[in-house]
């Protein structure tokens, strides 16, 4: 049996909803429709959770007192044992739904009228007359809305009364009462057998978690949660330990740990995209993924990719955006797909990560101090050819800038790029060709 | 006896005595190509090979050349990473294709090419400001071997690669623009000599590369239109 359903006219004026939350203490699934409540009464012992359920209406209020029920496999039969038996419960034997709504008419499965007069033209009225025509011949007389009713006079109902019970993401919790853990290390160990736990149920779901979170009980009977996400999904306990080890040591706990919840809130597929037999790489993908995703649960978001501004100074004009793994993989598909083999190879600048001061040797030239020599810690570069200056200036208040640029061949027939600060006068190296 | 008689003959006497031995520029392996046809020519293979060390001296165009050789994997359906250890790629002129690393120090940058080395996924990893030392260079040498995949270090120590490579501009070396006063006002091109050796293997070339370069907007604050020249 697998439907409880619960009927009173009064309930088309006032909704039960208050009780939602007693009946849900009960059973898995409630649901109000107009005057009747549906529970959902699947795996539960039927008779002992029916009484259950008419107890907290009649505990709750007396005017409940007056709700039949009916107990069914199916939801035409209960719901025609609860709105039309004469009994307060009536319990529809497993199997026997068919032979249970035989005798009633059949307007009880709530035919629409030009159906009902259809049906009363035909000399149809009660169910069991109709269950016993056949398909073709229903279908032929009263179409597609006739074989619908036809299948309920039948006992044969697919209406989902109740939608599907979101499945619970994996968890695993310890608690101890005995003593108190403040190690950081003892609750590492506690921490990887849960994530042992978790990781298998993942595995099994062929999932991988995104986000979990570990939310410690302590002793002050307070929680502290802490979240931590990876950089792609994965059902590893050696990359989830690892991460957890690097957060584990930057929590501050206000008093003594006595439990360990362990909850994965996000939850993402692990298998990979459809195959490509052109691909080269795609073989590979999975592991080329899955270690980009451990250097960056080790070493942070160092999978970067430039965002250029029209800022005037080179060195100002680009923001680093970091990505995580799965971005990275998607981004090389799409430029190997677009790529072409013979794209210019040119000598471009590589910038210092900061200008390095030198100190500089000049000659005038039609006016301009233009760099002869330089010199930095180590040691003197005479210069043999330069061009420049081009001068980049703007910026406000604080934010001023003023430079010239010059381009530099040196004796070692490297070129670097020199600036010298107009607002200061001194020089700098910033970078160089290669 | 001319020369090429005598060749012939030294030749012979070679496949008699070695009946085994395969001449060194017999020798295939699987390579990446750098997709520079005038530099492909002068490696042993026609390019870098794959599950080898290379190491290439920096400076003199090393980070041109290793670029287009990420670009040949890239277009080829593989996969290249940069891992940018000294933090000196300019994100004006980085060319989308490769994967771009950015470690926060040396060692982590030698991690991440091991790692990423020691994963398969990767045709070409590229270790540039990170110089690798003493059995730092065994450890990338058995990673690539493991891997199959290429891994060019941009230093000059070579203790255990297996192709060594360096590259030089002369200071005259480079084309230049010259203002109406015959004075230096912008690079065209240069002209890079590039040095390929391995075992029994030494080979030069000379090719020409365009210069890139930063177009400055000469002064102005970048949110107020430019004017200058307007009546």
């Amino acid at each position: 049996m697998s439907f409880l359903c619960l009927h009173n006219p009064a309930w088309l004026a006032e909704p039960p909803v208050t009780l939602h939350a007693p009946l849900l203490t009960i059973v898995p699934r409630v649901l109000s429709a107009g005057d009747l409540v549906w529970a959902d009464l699947r795996g539960l012992p039927v008779r002992e959770t029916t009484e259950r359920v008419r107890n907290a209406f009649t505990a709750h209020n007396a005017i409940y007192s007056s709700v039949k029920c009916g107990v069914a496999s199916t939801a035409i039969a209960a719901e025609v044992a609860a709105r039309y038996s004469q009994q307060s419960v009536t319990y529809v034997r497993a199997g026997y739904d068919r032979d249970f709504l035989a005798p009633f008419p059949a307007t009880v499965l709530a035919p629409e009228r030009a159906l009902a007069n259809l049906l009363d033209g035909t000399g149809v009225e009660f169910c069991r007359d109709l269950a016993r025509l056949s398909q073709e011949s229903v279908e032929v007389r009263l179409g597609a809305e006739g074989v619908k009713l036809w299948r309920l006079a039948r006992a044969d109902d697919a209406r989902r009364i109740f939608g599907s019970m979101p499945r619970a993401l994996p968890e695993a919790s310890l608690e101890w009462t005995d003593y108190a853990i403040r190690r950081a290390e003892r609750l590492v160990f506690v921490i990887n057998a849960l994530f042992g736990n978790v990781c298998e149920a993942l595995k099994s779901r062929g999932e991988g978690a995104l986000a979990v979170t570990i939310s410690f009980a302590l002793a002050n009977r307070t929680t502290l949660d802490h979240p931590i996400r990876a950089a792609r999904a994965t059902a590893g306990q050696i990359a989830w330990m690892r991460l957890v080890r690097l957060e584990i040591e930057r929590i501050v706990f206000p008093d003594a740990v006595t439990g360990i919840t362990l909850r994965v809130d996000i939850t993402s597929g692990t298998g990979g995209r459809q195959g490509d037999v052109f691909d080269r790489g795609f073989g590979s993908e999975s592991a080329a993924e899955e270690a980009l995703g451990q250097l960056m649960d080790d070493q942070g978001s160092i999978g970067v990719e430039p965002e250029n501004s029209a800022h005037p100074l080179l060195d100002r004009r680009t923001a680093w955006t970091s990505l995580s793994a799965t971005r990275l993989m998607e981004r090389a598909h799409i430029y190997a797909a677009s790529l072409s083999r013979n794209g210019e190879t040119a000598l471009t600048l590589q910038l210092l990560p900061e200008p390095q001061g030198i100190s500089v040797a000049t000659f005038r030239r039609r006016g301009d101090e233009i760099p002869r020599t330089y010199r930095d810690a180590r040691a003197t570069y005479d210069i043999v050819e330069a061009a420049g200056p081009d001068r980049v200036s703007g910026g406000r208040w604080d934010d001023a800038y003023a430079r010239e640029y010059f381009r530099c061949v040196l004796e070692d027939g490297s070129l670097v790029w020199l600036y010298r600060d107009a607002r200061t006068g001194l020089w700098y190296l910033h970078g160089w060709w290669d | 006896m001319a020369a090429s008689s005598a060749l012939r003959d030294l030749r012979e006497l070679l496949d008699l005595k070695f009946p085994d031995a395969v001449p060194l520029q017999r020798h295939r392996t699987e390579v990446v190509a750098t997709g520079i046809d005038e530099l492909d020519g002068i490696f042993p293979s026609g390019g870098f090979p794959r599950g080898r060390l290379s190491v290439w001296a920096p400076g003199g165009g090393a980070t041109a050349v290793l670029r287009s050789a990420c670009r040949s994997a890239v277009a080829g359906g593989e996969r290249a990473v940069w891992i940018d250890g000294g933090g000196t790629m300019a994100g004006a002129f980085w060319d989308a294709g490769p994967i771009l690393i950015r470690p926060g120090s040396r060692l982590q940058a030698l991690r991440a090419a091991e790692s990423l080395l020691r994963s398969g996924g990767f045709a070409v990893v590229v270790l540039a400001g990170a110089d690798p030392e003493g059995t730092e260079n065994v450890r990338l040498s058995r990673a690539a071997h493991e891997s199959g995949s290429v891994c060019v270090a941009l230093t000059s120590s070579a203790t255990t690669s297996a192709l060594r490579a360096s590259s030089s501009i002369r200071p005259h070396g480079y084309v230049w623009r010259r203002d109406p006063h015959g004075d230096a006002a912008a690079i065209d091109a240069a002209t890079i000599e590039v040095r390929i050796s391995s075992l029994g293997w030494n080979r030069r070339a000379r090719l020409v590369l365009p210069v890139r370069r930063d177009e400055p907007r000469m002064a102005l604050p970048i949110d107020l239109p430019d004017r200058r020249g307007a009546r």
